[in-house]
């Protein structure tokens, strides 16, 4: 079975930072990269949005379009990204350097 | 490229400013209040609501719910705009909020990720609801390495149980909807989705539930009713009439848990594509390919993918075809062969050891030999996204690929799926595309189509792409969608599921007795219709 694909290439987790919650216990507070990995990441920078990384967004600019969702974006509520984990995420993004893996659309 | 965020206007005026020159986020539509609801009515619901989950989850000025009201389904007139959102995290809060929404007779429509689009995400089928959100509770009560099955809480996305899995190390797969990380188990099986491995039919591997009545009791359906149950996850019919149907594509209770069943990790995983060349060949397809679902040698839900729709996945339209008709078959044909698909891309798996996998393997590049059908491997392929998209999907991995489909036509983020089922016979399918493009043509929009064959059954799955941004676009695009159901109604092929704006259309398809039991059933289970009124037609 030369051609077979195995599994553990599959396995492997897009984003690096993992935030894997214990048993009976609901989701602690992400840190901006987690949430990028867990969220952001696999529309912008991938095939599906632009780029969003190193372009100085302005952190104001990213919570409001992240609540809102701006045009075939959807919005992410607070329940899904928190206050707090949006609030970190913005500065985190407004800072963030260009990543040239990424390609936007 | 125009789709790309308008750099001055963020850089320039920030958020105040990003609002006013418009951004196509929704959230402009103002919402209503339900029929008999007063504002006092509201006001108090709201304020009693906050007592039980805290000021800050309970959201009801019209700013502070826009992330609520964004939605990729039209909704030319304003009706399904919610009026507020409520965020419990936890049962108990689940069961307060029910006795207020009955106190004041203020609905709630329940959502687990709200992440359902192209059916409508957190808006509602009747106007004047409050989303009752359940992101928050999101714990995974457990996993049973044994017997291969999970316990989850409605805010669980299948991100965060591949990370639970993986970190610890469990061999198990999930099997997930095609978007997956924002999405969740608990509510892509209370709709009855879809996803691609042989786990692919979500209600099928579903097993046991907690429920929320809209008196606030708490129900466990199956083995969980019972004194220290043991066999919860495990066996799905308890005793008695099986109930868990009843609080799926319904509005009879809120599930607060739900069981399902996981697929041991295979020693081998191998994904192929068959590509056909012509339109026409895909009444062959599924002639080929029912015996071997329904015989299990190709053992996950199938995708065939119309060229059209794998492009608009990764390409915008106006790079394809640029004509305001509808594109022809020729062009997508062209830009087919460009980026190497078919115009039918169909992706099987096979899941098992290296022999069984061999077995499987001859007899279907047999099959799909004799129908002049191409079968290619990882290898074939090389880096073809459309390939890695969905050999990813079929093992029951994450990504975001397809959202891509919202901008194939203008910058609005307009998509309705319509999702008729037939019989998998290859007779059913040229009718139904002819069908298809006539009614999408006359309104002015593109075929971006594939078809899915769970196993007797052959879904037909059309996402109804425009600009939302267009406000007669928009309207064009629900005056289109309605003529699809009714016109595919007409032929005997009605759908699977529909989104909130086409909810009493669909239901009507399903006859006047059908509609009176349901009516019966929501009478005697919810007498105050709190719970989603106008889901499923179920008012
Ligand atoms: C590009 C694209 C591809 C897609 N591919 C697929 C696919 O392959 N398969 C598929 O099935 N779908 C697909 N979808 C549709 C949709 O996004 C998914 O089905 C998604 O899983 C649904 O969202 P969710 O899981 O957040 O469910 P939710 O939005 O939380 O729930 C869906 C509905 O179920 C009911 N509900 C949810 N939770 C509860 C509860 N706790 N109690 C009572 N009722 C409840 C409500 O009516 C709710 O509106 C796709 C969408 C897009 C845009």
């Amino acid at each position: 079975m030369r051609r077979a694909v195995f599994i553990a290439a599959g396995l492997a987790l897009a984003g690096t930072a993992q935030a894997a919650q214990k048993l009976g216990e609901v989701q602690a507070q992400r840190s901006p990269e987690q949430v990028y990995a867990a969220v952001c990441g696999y529309c912008h920078g991938k095939n599906v949005g632009p780029v969003i990384r190193g372009r100085a967004l302005p952190a104001s600019a990213v919570e409001y379009i992240v609540r809102h969702g701006q045009n075939a974006m959807p919005a992410f509520r607070p329940t899904e990204v928190t206050p707090a984990e949006l609030k970190a995420l913005a500065a985190w993004v407004e800072k963030s350097s260009a990543d040239p893996k990424e390609h936007g659309q | 490229m125009t789709a790309n965020i308008d750099r001055r206007s963020l850089l320039g005026g920030a958020a105040a400013g990003a609002a006013a020159v418009g951004l196509g986020t929704g959230a402009k539509a103002k919402a209503v209040l339900a029929p008999g609801v007063r504002k006092r009515d509201f006001a108090g619901a709201v304020a009693a609501m906050r007592k039980v989950v805290g000021d800050e989850w309970v959201f009801a000025d019209p700013e502070a719910v826009s992330p609520w009201k964004k939605s990729y389904t039209p909704d030319p007139y304003g009706k399904h705009v919610p009026v507020g959102a409520v965020c419990p995290e936890s049962v108990e809060q689940v069961q307060a909020i029910v006795k207020i929404a009955n106190q004041f007779r203020q609905p709630i429509w329940p959502v687990s990720t709200g992440k359902n689009m192209g059916y409508g995400m957190t808006t509602t089928a009747a106007p004047g609801q409050m989303i009752l959100d359940l992101k928050r509770m999101n714990r995974i009560i457990s996993v049973d390495p044994e017997l291969c099955t999970a316990l989850v809480e409605p805010g669980v996305t299948y991100r965060q149980l591949k990370d639970y899995l993986v970190e610890n190390n469990l061999p198990l797969w999930i099997d997930v909807p095609t978007v997956g990380p924002i999405a969740s188990p608990v509510g892509n099986t209370l709709d009855r989705g879809v996803g691609y491995t042989p786990y692919g039919e979500h209600f099928m591997v579903q097993c046991g539930m907690e429920v929320v009545l809209a008196d606030g009791e708490i129900l466990r359906t199956g083995m969980g009713s019972t004194k220290n149950p043991s066999a919860w996850q495990a066996f799905k019919w308890g005793y008695g009439p099986y109930l868990d149907g009843l609080f799926t594509q319904s509005n009879f209770g809120v599930v607060t848990k739900m069981g399902m069943w996981l697929m041991p990790q295979p020693p081998v995983y191998k994904p192929f594509v068959v590509r056909h060349k012509k339109m026409e060949d895909v009444a062959r397809i599924v002639e080929a390919m029912r015996p071997l679902r329904i015989a299990n040698i190709v053992p996950n839900v199938v995708l065939m993918m119309g060229a059209a729709y794998q492009l608009a996945m990764f390409k915008r339209r106006d790079e394809v075809w640029t004509g305001a008709e509808p594109i022809t078959d020729e062009a997508v044909a062209k830009a087919a062969q460009a980026n190497n698909l078919g115009m039918w891309n169909t992706y099987i798996a096979l899941y098992g050891t290296e022999g069984m996998i061999a077995e499987s393997e001859k007899i279907i590049r047999a099959a799909f030999a004799a129908i002049d059908g191409e079968v290619l491997t990882q290898e074939d392929v090389g880096d073809n996204p459309w390939f890695h998209h969905h050999a990813t999907l079929m093992q029951g991995g994450l990504n975001l690929d397809e959202i891509g489909l919202a901008r194939w036509r203008g910058d609005g983020g307009g998509l309705a799926w319509f999702a008729p089922v037939a019989p998998a016979k290859g007779s059913e399918t040229q009718g139904q595309v002819e069908l298809a493009k006539q009614i999408l043509g006359k309104h002015g929009f593109d075929y971006t189509a594939a078809f899915a064959i769970g196993s007797r059954e052959l879904h037909h799955i059309i996402a109804l792409l425009y600009d939302k941004s267009d406000p007669a676009e928009e309207k064009r695009a629900d005056d289109c969608y309605r003529e699809l159901v009714t016109g595919f109604g007409e032929r005997g092929w009605a759908s699977y599921r529909t989104g909130v704006h086409a909810m009493d259309l669909v239901a009507e398809q399903f006859g006047t007795v059908n509609r009176a039991f349901n009516a019966k059933l929501k009478d005697a289970l919810d007498p105050n219709h709190i719970l989603a009124p106008g889901k499923s037609g179920i008012l």
